[in-house]
């Protein structure tokens, strides 16, 4: 048997469970959707003010600017369904000896612990935000181009990992503080600053925001569909992506063994 | 020697909370911090296949030691080894062969159905189809969980729930048990299956059991080998009938009464341990117990009547003024 | 109906959807608390690149936003997902055992939060105040107390509306749903997602008889010294006229909400 394989079956039994709780309230998850699509819409008609005073902001014309959007809502989405119903957790794991009970067993603990929840409350979003992305890449005039996607996919996969970087570093803390069920609105308002491209924003703060890794999320992605992109962001991404991921490994490890008084 | 313990020591930093609003403040900028030694050079072996209860009261060190020896906790100083391995390398080969479960504590997978969870287990312990198949038939029957296995773990009752963590615990067939007060807030008749339960399954399969509690009556059924720990130091370690008989001579009668009765007439049967109202506690030696309450009940207006052992407090008490 | 009824008592028995409704306020509270400040820098942006819109410099932005972050701290409401999270637990039946209307055990509780968190973030503000160039509150005495009775205006129309849409709770579960739809369609007419200067003259006209402006765009204007008495005193206007309007509804809901919640709930 190989070794990804128990983990594999393992999250199938638990998503499958997720979901179908999940889908006992109907009437919460039809006005989910709704709540989703009111909100794009809204954020689309905010942005449009803008646009009654210039053509474009920081090189940034209205359609531009939806793909963006389009963007952060799927990011957003896929942070509530996949990341942040395991994050709000492990302040529980350890109150509840959960967290002991899963070391004694001969499994990584840390992908359980990121993994073992799927909210699907709002599985619309990650959907709906890429109809919005395409509905901004048409009215754009330059549409799908077929050669845009592979950079794209890249630049995509590397926003994704970095936010489960972010939310494990968060998990690692939430483990040493016992809880600061808080920590879940750090990850919200991370997200929140890729809402729009970052050179919206000019300098200092964009620079902040390039560094901080915020504009991986959204903006850099968005211009791989643009034809916009730096190229050497081809390789900046995907290299920023592992050693965010890395970097976040080894804080949840040494959080591990501070729990598990090594060092004491 | 499926498990060995040499010279453990288990100490934690503490911060210590004074009370007092200019305290506390202080506390924000400047901590103070007492060491605790929650374990204090405890050693013990436990050959394989025996069942050993690990007694003493809440606080008193059982639980850590339980968590140095399945790796949850790194020792201060001393050397742990079971099965030949050093726990907290946290060997996936280690784990395979042992088993945690603890009372009253949720398992990760609690809003799975409980058949759903047993398949996770089975994941995660890599049990070929066949084995998986023998061993939940087994469990299944031997702790009556056909009637649960659709139900989500977390709906369960406490004693279900508790059945269905020791199943669990046991499709991989470990060599080692460990168990942390696992009858905690169990009814009598929850406490009663699990102990005979264990019983049963320590007479099948031979693992070696590591039990904590803080009640008797866990040990009591099931070890005949007991530790009896109390503030991190280990005051026994032996036979529970010779603990029992040398240290917890007196069982204790409980009587409500009709109505009340003159003092002076306990002194016939036994000495009063307390006195409330319409309910008196005698205590009485161990041999003649049954005896007296005859008697009692013969001679007396009683209403009702409950004979139980001391308090384990007082058993241990006991267990070290005797040193 | 029926389907709302067994739909209503299945979810006050599951814990998953409080959950739910946390998230919601969590949403809805940090996006209002850090999002002007977004807004604004992209303004700051337009009128570098494009020159003042509609006469408003950065000085301007800058002193509208943060008046703007102050009114959101003292007039957002999470009123609407504390009755959601009772209702469905069952909370709300110990609150009306009190002698006290659940009404005001609900403001008293956010008065004393809310004082908390001012006294955290004024120190901040009066520094920003003092310090960053471009925040120009140009207030004489007069002035100064027409926006505190404009602040607590805001406060009270903000607290009624919330609570009236907080009952909506007896009938529906999706009250805070749909009281996050009506703050959303308001946010434009409040003055929230920009100033209302800067919206087409529909809206901006709308905004004058709206409830929302009364909430933030009103106290806001206000401390930045844009408006002049006759504004001043319709503003007022306005924001007591929605005052009583929403009060008047809340009695008239609440009585029949009660009657509801103890034929089923109780």
């Amino acid at each position: 048997m190989s070794r990804r394989s128990p983990y594999l079956r393992i999250l199938g039994i638990c998503w499958r469970a997720s979901i179908s709780s999940e889908m006992e309230y109907r009437l919460n998850f039809l006005s989910s959707a709704a709540v989703s699509i009111f909100w794009m819409v809204w954020a689309a008609v905010g942005v449009s003010v803008y646009f009654r005073f210039t053509g474009q902001v920081a090189g940034w014309s209205y359609p531009e600017l939806l793909v963006v959007i389009g963007l952060f809502f799927t990011v957003n989405g896929l942070r509530q369904a996949i990341f942040e119903p395991n994050l709000e957790r492990i302040g529980e794991y350890v109150r509840r000896g959960t967290l002991d009970m899963l070391l004694t067993k001969p499994v990584d603990a840390q992908l359980l612990v990121s993994f073992r929840y799927l909210g699907i409350g709002n599985v619309m979003d990650p959907l709906l935000g890429l109809v919005v992305t395409g509905v901004g890449l048409a009215l754009s005039g330059r549409g799908l181009s077929v050669g845009a996607l592979p950079p794209f996919a890249l630049l995509f996969a590397a926003a994704i990992a970095l936010l489960y970087a972010l939310t494990l570093a968060l998990m690692a803390l939430a483990v040493v503080l016992v809880g600061a069920e808080e920590l879940g609105s750090v990850s919200f308002a991370v997200v929140e600053l890729a809402r729009f491209p970052v050179q919206l924003y000019r300098n200092p703060v964009q620079s902040v925001l390039t560094v901080l890794p915020i504009a991986f999320l959204t903006t850099f992605p968005a211009q791989a569909l643009l034809g916009r992109l730096n190229p050497v962001l081809l390789l900046v991404a995907p290299a920023v992506a592992a050693g965010s991921v890395a970097l976040a490994t080894l804080t949840w490890r040494r959080s591990l063994r501070s729990y598990s008084g090594a060092s004491a | 020697m499926s498990i060995e313990v040499h010279g453990l020591v288990k100490h934690f930093r503490v911060h210590q909370r004074k009370p007092g609003l200019r305290t506390s403040l202080r506390g924000l900028v400047r901590r103070e911090y007492v060491e605790v030694r929650a374990v204090d050079d405890v050693s013990f072996s436990v050959a394989a296949g025996e069942v050993v209860g690990f007694l003493g009261p809440n606080g008193a060190g059982k639980t850590t030691t339980l968590k140095c020896l399945t790796g949850l906790l790194h020792p201060s100083e001393g050397t742990v080894r079971v099965l030949g391995h050093t726990p907290q390398r946290r060997e996936s080969s280690f784990l395979r062969q042992i088993s945690l479960v603890m009372g009253q504590r949720n398992s990760l997978f609690w809003d799975l159905p409980a058949l759903d969870a047993f398949e996770v287990n089975r994941a995660m312990y890599r049990i070929g189809e066949p084995a998986f198949r023998a061993a939940l038939d087994e469990l299944i029957a031997l702790l009556n969980l056909e009637p649960l296995l659709g139900k989500q773990v977390r709906v369960l009752s406490l004693g279900e729930r508790m059945r269905c963590e020791l199943a669990g615990a046991l499709l991989h067939i470990p060599a080692v048990l460990f168990l942390d007060e696992p009858t905690l807030g169990l009814d009598v008749n929850g406490q009663a299956a699990v102990r005979s339960f264990l019983r049963d399954y320590n007479a099948r399969r031979g693992a070696t059991v590591l039990l904590t509690s803080h009640y008797m009556g866990d040990v009591t059924a099931l070890a005949k080998r007991v530790l009896v720990i109390d503030r991190g130091t280990l005051r026994f370690d032996g036979n529970l009938a010779v603990l029992v008989e040398a240290h917890s001579p007196h069982r204790l009668i409980r009587l409500s009464l009709q109505r009340p009765v003159p003092v002076d007439t306990w002194s016939a049967y036994g000495e009063v341990d307390s006195v409330e109202g319409a309910v008196v506690t005698l205590r009485v030696p161990r041999a003649e117990t049954t005896a007296v309450a005859g008697r009692l009940l013969a001679d007396l207006p009683v209403v009702d009547v409950g004979i139980e052992d001391l308090p384990i407090e007082d058993v241990i008490r006991a267990v070290f003024a005797g040193e | 109906m029926n389907d709302t009824l067994t739909a209503y008592s299945g979810l006050l028995r599951s814990s998953t959807q409080v959950a739910l409704t946390y998230r919601g306020r969590i949403v809805l509270w940090f996006v209002s608390g850090l999002f002007p400040l977004l807004l604004m820098a992209v303004w700051l942006t337009v009128s570098a690149e494009s020159g003042p819109p509609a006469g408003w410099t950065s000085a301007d932005f800058i002193s509208y936003y943060a008046a703007a972050a102050l009114l959101w701290n003292l007039s957002g409401q999470h009123v609407v997902w504390e009755w959601d999270a009772d209702m469905r637990s069952g909370d709300l039946s110990v609150r009306l055992l009190r002698p006290i209307h659940p009404f005001h055990q609900y403001t008293a509780s956010d008065l004393g939060h809310r004082a908390v968190s001012l006294m955290m973030l004024l120190p901040v503000l009066v520094l920003a105040a003092l310090l960053v160039p471009g925040i120009n509150y140009p207030l004489g005495v007069f002035d100064a107390v027409a926006v505190l009775a404009a602040v607590v205006l805001a406060y009270l129309v903000s607290l009624v509306m919330a609570s009236t849409f907080a009952i909506v709770g007896f009938w529906s579960t999706q009250a805070a749903n749909l009281w996050m739809l009506w703050w959303g369609i308001g946010s434009f007419a409040s003055g929230w997602v920009a100033p209302l200067d800067l919206m087409p003259p529909w809206l901006r006209n709308a905004a004058l008889v709206l409830p929302f402006r009364a909430t933030i765009g009103f106290p806001v204007e206000l401390m930045i010294g844009h408006l002049d008495i006759r504004a001043t005193l319709v503003g007022f206007a306005v924001g007591l006229a929605w005052l009583a309007v929403f009060s008047g509804l809340y009695v008239c809901l609440w009585r029949r909400g009660l009657r509801r919640y103890q034929a089923v709930a109780g």
